[in-house]
């Protein structure tokens, strides 16, 4: 009895196998709850999205078969303990292709090790703060199987700064939060703002904690002290407690910071005193070219919403599919090492919704990290928040993509 | 521009202690009858505010939810009683310090299970649109939080004052054996008290959603001053809370503005410690003696 048992079971295992055998793994990781679940949810979605239409158009040709994308999704719940239990467990995993996915830059250094370690490719999106990169780069390890997909904090502060400079501020308030994320977007700023020739004198530096409610005290040193723009940097619920703070000062001035202001837990938490809000963004949801209608218009229709919660993750987590796929199909394999070759020097361009992207990674520097990262300067735009939606900031932003999109 | 500041901050502060104080009031309501005291009070606040939130989402127009969410408040407060309190009270054992902080994180879990772990925002009818009175910028919601707990006190000691039953819940507090012996049954008054005070803990999640937004957390730091506030004040002292809770909201902001934001929550801490050392009965709190 206890033979055919154990043989049972091995046939079971046997009878998986086999029908695994056509398939290409992929794991999706992130916050799906909690307070960085737009991020990580849209990320998902739009992720899902992508595979869903590759899958229907028949798969990826792989060595003479047509092979569809398997997708194997954990949440990590943006906790550093579940993201490296979740990293461990598809680690050991001898047949996975890759993984996609990571909102939170703790998660990712806890986490991301398992997989160097393993050499299972990951293709870090929506977020992470630079560590998750500059990790790799400082230890200098000679190989990486990790990449960014994600326009990093370096690039958001260049613009942030950028923004405060070209609408002719000179005294500017910087806001952060008491985390890594907000002390290191505080230094980047810092650093811009010099590298950009000191033209913005800094009257005020002031500390949040997260689940902050009232912002009056660090407000106000801003307002007394003649801020004429608030640059910040933090997440969802405190950056929404900073504009309902403003708008009761009755400070009319800019608030300007990282991508986190266009998550919808802050523009439904500040309502109407979000409105002016900037911020960098790698996606916008309007429907300017014919690849971002199709791409809003199936990702409402498939998830029945009327806005995508972080249009900036769905966009990425759906670019980084097809980057993912290209890879697979030029290495003609699901060995995670060869597709992470492949991605390190991908032949032919990919058709995003955010860009076109050609040769997104390189053979890795541990001299330069940027060579593991997508993202440069001319894929970012300013948005802004608008009666509930982020619209572009800048039109010439908007006329840019336009035109680069029928070249 | 200084002393604008610096009475912007108070009043800002101010009015938050206001929210301080309902919650300790909600505190002192169950001590005075019974000796104890609900500690998973903060759950109350969360869960009620949550259940005006989902009434509200179901189309119930303002006015209506919120006696609707009082009605639950009540609800909640018996429940605790009933489950937590009554049991422990009856053997003489102070079992309910553990039920009560049990069935707090009982309705945590249930709140993420049921609502999620998402702060979500709490639409009012009432303006949050700045208002200025000799320059200090107040908005109709933060007024409205001061009238909606000076009326639910002022309510509450009336109706312990004036009516027969709020006699009686004084009687209990005063006395409880000699309260029994004239025929007040102490188990009933108890009960009152805790149903009082779950009242209390949602209409203190009904006034503080719109500005903290809601979420499974939302009490966890505003319970933790409350009870700084109540133990400041004294466990029997209604107006006591009021006056500590002003202060200790004023305090706290302008430690945050002179100090850094960082050190906020240092001012309600010392002032805890400094009154447990100096007056263990509370600046407000009568010293009893207790005859052996």
């Amino acid at each position: 009895m206890k033979k055919t048992l154990i043989g049972l079971l091995f046939l079971g295992m046997l009878a998986t196998s086999v029908s695994a055998a056509d398939t290409i793994k992929i794991a999706i990781t992130g916050p799906f709850t909690g307070g960085s679940a737009p991020m990580g949810a849209s990320m998902r979605d739009g992720a899902k999205l992508a595979i869903a239409e590759i899958n229907a158009a028949g798969g990826i040709s792989v060595a003479d078969k047509k092979m569809q994308f398997e997708v194997i999704e954990r949440d990590d719940e943006a906790k550093n303990d579940r993201g490296a239990l979740i990293a461990q467990e598809l680690a050991s995993m001898n047949d996975l292709s890759g993984v996609i996915g990571s909102v939170n830059t703790g998660v990712v250094l806890a986490g991301d090790k398992h997989f160097q370690e393993k050499g299972v490719t990951k293709i870090i999106t929506p977020a992470a703060g630079s560590a998750s990169m500059t990790q790799w780069s400082k230890a200098g390890v000679p190989d990486l199987s990790i990449f960014r997909f994600a326009a990093h904090d370096g690039i958001q502060s260049e613009m942030v700064v950028e923004e405060a400079i070209k609408r002719n501020l000179t005294k500017v308030a910087i806001m952060y939060d008491s985390t890594n994320y907000g002390v290191s977007g505080r230094d980047d700023m810092l650093e811009q703002i010099k590298k950009q020739g000191n033209k913005l004198e800094v009257v005020a530096s002031e500390k949040f904690n997260i689940g902050d409610k009232d912002m009056t005290a660090q407000l106000l040193k801003a307002k007394s002290a003649g801020a004429q723009a608030v640059l910040i940097w933090g997440i969802g619920p405190e950056l929404a407690a900073f504009a309902n703070g403003m708008a009761k000062m009755e400070m009319k001035t800019p608030l300007i910071g990282g991508w986190p202001l266009s998550m919808s837990n802050f523009i439904d938490n500040a309502g109407k005193n979000g409105n002016g809000t900037l911020m960098p963004q790698t996606f916008i949801e309007e429907p300017i070219t014919p690849k971002a209608k199709s791409f809003i218009e199936s990702y409402h229709k498939t998830y029945s919403v009327p806005r995508i919660a972080s249009p900036v993750s769905a966009a990425q987590g759906y670019d980084a599919v097809y980057i993912f796929a290209a890879a697979v199909k030029q290495a003609q394999s699901r060995d995670t090492r060869k597709i992470k070759e492949a991605l390190e020097d991908l032949r032919d361009p990919v058709e995003g919704v955010i860009t076109t992207w050609k040769k997104p990674f390189s053979k890795w520097d541990p001299a330069n990290e940027q060579t593991h990262e997508a993202f440069r300067r001319e894929q970012v735009v300013m948005g802004m928040v608008q009666d509930g939606r982020v619209v572009f900031g800048n039109d010439s932003d908007r006329q840019r993509l336009i035109k680069n999109a029928i070249k | 521009m200084e002393s604008l500041i610096i009475s912007q901050m108070a009043v800002s502060g101010a009015l938050m202690g206001l929210v301080y104080a309902l919650i300790a009031y909600g505190f002192q309501l169950t001590f005075s009858t019974s000796k104890s005291i609900n500690f998973g009070q903060g759950e109350l606040v969360m869960l009620s505010a949550f259940f005006s939130l989902t009434l509200l989402d179901w189309g119930v127009p303002y006015w209506l939810m919120v006696p609707g969410g009082l009605l639950f408040g009540v609800f909640l407060g018996l429940a605790v009683e009933r489950a937590g309190v009554r049991l422990a009270l009856e053997q003489k054992s102070e079992g309910w310090i553990l039920l009560t902080i049990i069935i707090g994180l009982l309705g945590f879990s249930a709140a993420e299970n049921i609502w999620g772990r998402d702060d979500r925002p709490f639409p009012t009818p009432i303006s949050a649109d700045a208002l200025q009175f000799f320059g200090v910028n107040v908005t109709p919601l933060e007024i409205s939080v001061a009238i909606g707990v000076f009326a639910l006190m002022g309510l509450i000691e009336l109706f312990k004052r004036k009516t027969l039953l709020g006699k009686a819940f004084e009687a209990v507090s005063a006395d409880r054996d000699a309260a029994e012996l004239m025929g007040i049954s102490a188990t009933r008054t108890v009960m009152l008290s805790y149903g009082l005070s779950g009242l209390v803990a949602a209409m203190a999640g009904i006034l503080v959603s719109p500005i903290t937004t809601v979420g499974p957390t939302m009490a966890s730091a505003l319970i933790l001053k409350a009870f700084s506030v109540a133990v400041v004040a004294g466990l029997d002292s209604g107006f006591g809370v009021v006056v500590i809770g002003i202060f200790l909201g004023a305090l706290e902001s302008l430690t945050s503005f002179y100090l850094g934001s960082g050190w906020r929550e240092a001012p309600g801490l010392i002032l805890l410690i400094l009154a447990l050392a100096v007056r263990p009965n509370g600046v407000f709190g009568k010293a009893t003696i207790r005859k052996v």
